[in-house]
């Protein structure tokens, strides 16, 4: 599970029927500059990403997302997924010790 | 097996069925001199590790699983021990 903030959405006009219902947010990786900022309005350098969302995610939210075969686990059918959202973050804290 | 130091939590009302409840922490990878050495991430914590405590990680999935009494968890990361 990485932390992540959702930056858009992406609406597909064709896809594969194995995604119904789906919905798909962009999210870019949280750092530990995006995470330790009160309000980190910079997004990391890292590359973005696509990941399957059905908890409701909008654009700002701070998300948690797993890649990898595990995104695939909640599912009781094959699915072509590579991340997915699963959780929203209410609050977080994070300080690393100053060296 | 990832060696990492607790920096921080994450509180959630909404996610997968088998997240609630848990307590999730911030950890951030580290060398063996206790040096951070990449980005962080989130894990599952049933030990109680305090803050800036370093921790021993596991990924396997399936282990974790069996923790959240749930087989289609999508969670990986959880800490399995607590480093002296």
């Amino acid at each position: 599970m990485k932390p992540g903030k959702v930056i858009g959405t992406v609406t597909l006009g064709v896809r594969d029927p194995a995604f119904h219902g789906g919905r798909w947010v962009v999210i870019s990786p949280m750092g530990a500059d995006q995470l330790s900022a009160e309000n980190p309005s910079h997004v990391s350098s890292a590359w973005s990403l696509v990941a399957y969302d059905n908890l409701g995610a909008g654009v700002g939210d701070a998300v948690l997302y797993v890649e990898g075969a595990e995104a695939t686990q909640p599912f009781d059918h094959p699915l072509p997924l590579d991340a997915i959202t699963v959780a929203l973050l209410d609050s977080h804290q994070f300080s690393p010790p100053t060296e | 097996m990832i060696l990492a130091r607790v920096d921080g939590h994450a509180v959630s009302s909404i996610g997968h069925p088998s997240l609630i409840g848990q307590t999730i922490v911030l950890c951030t990878p580290i060398d063996e001199a206790g040096v951070s050495v990449g980005n962080p991430f989130a894990a599952v914590d049933t030990m109680g590790a305090g803050r800036h405590a370093h921790v021993f990680i596991t990924t396997d999935g399936s282990w974790t699983q069996g923790t959240v009494h749930d087989d289609h968890s999508p969670i990986r990361n959880q800490i399995v021990g607590i480093v002296d």
